[in-house]
């Protein structure tokens, strides 16, 4: 046993961190005119969005857990852009696909210069699943209709990957019929409601895989956004001791007070469990082993946790948390949108439910 | 990162589960009640049957009797145990007193005291607290006056678990008067019996008896029982108590787990209405959120063994995994009240209990656990200045 991230992916980690700590500055006012194709396109050059794919594609041969690692660094800078769609839950789909697919979609998912988005359906916000909104998307005879909510970054997207109830299709993002409506979220993340309306789907476009590639698809997407969940929350705590440390009333550090100390270790305790079950959910699902429990009680626990550690935060920070200068709300925000993709608490928390064994 | 328990490790959980089956834990005796720790009863019997397997002396040196097993054996044997209920409640403070007496402890103490515990025949209570001083432990008043080769204590402790059915006591005393408040300390090792000592037991709120007080009254102890050099017993308390919040607590998710698994159970067999507890959805999120929640907490601990496997300095770890320890504890005994309702008040033994009465006990003895080893808000302060760097309290 050994908690400690390898070599390698130590390096992976500080150079993310530098590099991000340059190419994306976490204050709102420096961040204003940041660039997220540009910084997408930096990412990329590092090798970032082929992490999960095979070097003969294009990609960088990583491993879920180098994935894992790389996404609490996103987390932790706050990187908008489209990472965990594309690179994390898309790619997953057409790692699944067939040799022909593969050969198509990898080099360029791997290059990041197609960004491809996934469509889990009306009900993907809530539930992990798109299977349980029948009716809501629907393939007939080579025409896609319906319309999907929570969509990230189909903007930029080239492609997106519809997860129908018992298909699996991928559609150019700009093709006839296909329209992209901007949901205007606090975060002001870019979502979309996605409408396909008599959208012609090609012979070689439903994806061949099956349902246990979208589960797992779906648990590589929960595990990314609960990584960016924690890494976002571990850059929290960082600020919320150095404030409590320099910030001075009554003449001594707030932090000298217990109600800020106790505060502040029950920061650390959340952010360190939230870690502990990511690490070892990404682990078993890296190593092919039935990970469904682990995932679900990662992404139920980081959720509530990490939502914790913010809502906290803005206590001990106080009033200049308030303002739209201050970092802390875009984080927070990130971590409450990250909370609902690929399943929030209540439908993990139902996985977990019965994986302990109570009768559904 | 790797989370997977080695082949060793793996084999050694086998061997310890078929012991399990051969010594099914109801079939022991037990002398003193069950704290609610994870540890079980205090079962001398059982303690003797861990010795028998050359268990409490594993992973000594070789030098001293022991087989140098790696530290992670002990924690796959106390967590085997805890998941079954065995009652083993001394056998985390004797590996910690044995561990004492091979680091740092006198040649009478490991030619008297130590074989004694590799039989499993010898087991410690601690003599920490005093009236006078609990969180503010320093603050004691029991002294210890050299007369020769030996030395006389003086003084009143309290809270000693089950110091009445242990075979020593680990007093801790004041041996000088210095400048540094820190200084002037030492722990000795005193048997029961001893003339002078007296040991009163004290009526818990479960109605049994778990704490005791001790009266010292010039009790004679030979130079050779001081655990470590004079003077710097506070040194090698300071040692003991971080370990203590990792030793005395490790085995607590698996035996959450235990209690969880019995609730699960009975949430799946109670029908309310005509429809299971499991079916509410209220319930069945709250029993699934504490599950997560002993996730998070086993492997909180494992994070801390690994630093302390590895040698890596422990600031905070072990405080905050304690904290979480005992407040998850309560928690699941509250959320057991709440699935049992008005049959959650029923004692073992009573008509009627469910569980074997075991959420009632758990309830009560939960209630100590934030307080004992040091309480929770001593513990945030210490994840908060020795792990964060904010500053001290005034």
């Amino acid at each position: 046993m050994d908690f400690r991230p390898s070599p390698p992916q130590q390096l992976l980690i500080s150079t993310a961190r530098e590099y991000l700590r340059r190419h994306c500055p976490i204050e709102p006012d420096r961040r204003a005119g940041l660039d997220v194709v540009k910084l997408w396109r930096g990412m990329a050059e590092l090798g970032w969005p082929g992490l999960l794919i095979p070097g003969e594609h294009g990609g960088s041969d990583g491993t879920l857990q180098d994935v894992i690692l790389l996404v609490e660094e996103l987390g932790y800078a706050a990187v908008p852009g489209p990472y965990v769609a594309s690179a994390v839950a898309a790619t997953s789909l057409a790692l699944a696909a067939n040799p022909a697919q593969r050969e198509r979609m990898l080099p360029a998912l791997a290059s990041g210069d197609r960004i491809t988005t996934v469509a889990l359906g009306d009900a993907g916000a809530r539930r992990a699943h798109a299977a349980s909104a029948p009716g809501a998307l629907n393939v007939s005879g080579g025409r896609l209709n319906g319309r999907a909510l929570f969509v990230n970054h189909a903007d930029i997207a080239a492609d997106v990957i519809v997860v129908l109830a018992d298909t699996v299709v991928i559609v150019p993002a700009d093709r006839r019929g296909v329209t992209r409506a901007p949901l205007d979220t606090m975060g002001g993340d870019p979502v979309f409601e996605v409408a396909f309306d008599d959208v012609d789907v090609r012979d070689d476009e439903p994806l061949a895989v099956g349902d246990g590639a979208v589960a797992a698809a779906v648990r590589a997407g929960a595990l990314a956004r609960t990584a960016e969940m924690v890494g976002g929350a571990q850059r929290i705590l960082e600020m919320t001791v150095e404030h409590a440390k320099t910030r001075v009333q009554g003449g001594r550090p707030i932090g000298g007070h217990q109600a800020i100390q106790h505060a502040c270790a029950d920061l650390v305790r959340d952010v360190d469990c939230a870690r502990g079950l990511l690490h070892v959910a990404a682990w078993r699902e890296a190593g092919g082993e039935d990970a469904r429990a682990d995932v679900a009680m990662a992404k139920a626990y980081a959720g509530d946790a990490c939502l914790n550690v913010a809502r906290r935060a803005h206590q001990i920070f106080g009033a200049i948390s308030y303002c739209a200068e201050h970092p802390l709300h875009m984080i927070h925000k990130r971590i409450l949108a990250a909370s609902m993709d690929f399943g929030d608490a209540t439908a993990h928390l139902e996985d977990v439910a019965r994986a302990i064994g109570l009768e559904a | 990162m790797d989370f997977a328990f080695s082949a060793d490790e793996q084999a050694f959980a086998a061997e310890v589960r078929q012991f399990l089956r051969e010594h099914p834990p109801s079939a022991f005796p037990v002398d003193g009640m069950d704290a609610g720790y994870g540890s079980g009863a205090n079962s001398k019997a059982y303690i003797l049957a861990l010795a028998d397997r050359g268990w409490i002396r594993m992973c000594w040196p070789r030098a001293f009797g022991g087989g140098e097993r790696p530290m992670f054996f002990k924690l796959v044997l106390l967590e085997e145990l805890a998941r079954a209920g065995a009652p083993f409640g001394p056998l985390p403070g004797i590996w910690q007193t044995a561990d004492a007496i091979i680091e740092y402890g006198s040649e009478t103490l490991r030619r008297d005291v130590l074989p004694a515990i590799a039989r499993g025949e010898a087991s410690f209570w601690q003599g920490y607290s005093e009236p006078d001083a609990g969180s503010d432990l320093l603050a004691l008043k029991t002294e210890a006056r050299r007369d020769g080769d030996h030395y006389v204590l003086r003084g009143h402790k309290i809270w000693s678990s089950h110091a009445g059915i242990a075979t020593h006591g680990l007093v801790f005393t004041r041996t000088s008067r210095e400048a540094r408040r820190s200084r002037g300390f030492s722990m000795f090792v005193v048997p029961n019996g001893t003339p002078g000592m007296d040991i009163r037991p004290i009526t818990s709120l479960t109605g049994e008896v778990y704490h005791y007080e001790v009266f010292i009254d010039d009790v004679r102890v030979p130079e050779g029982w001081r655990l470590g050099p004079e003077g710097e017993g506070f040194v090698a308390l300071l040692n003991g108590l971080d370990s203590d919040r990792f030793w005395g607590r490790f085995y607590k998710a698996p035996a959450l787990e235990r209690v969880l698994g019995h609730l699960v159970e009975y949430a799946n067999t109670t029908r309310v209405d005509g429809m299971p507890l499991a079916r509410d959805a209220g319930l069945r999120r709250r029993i699934a959120a504490m599950a997560t929640e002993l996730s998070a907490l086993r492997w909180l601990f494992y994070r801390a063994a690994c630093q302390i496997r590895d040698g890596v300095p422990i600031t905070y770890e072990t405080a905050v995994a304690k904290v979480m320890a005992d407040e998850t504890g309560q928690k699941v005994a509250r959320l057991g009240m709440d699935l049992l309702g008005a049959w959650g008040l029923l004692r073992e033994g009573s008509r009627e209990a469910k569980l074997g009465g075991e959420i009632s006990h758990s309830y009560l003895t939960s209630l100590g656990h934030t307080i004992a080893g040091g309480t929770a808000e001593v513990l945030r302060t210490t994840v908060a200045t020795r792990g964060l760097g904010l500053p001290a309290a005034r």
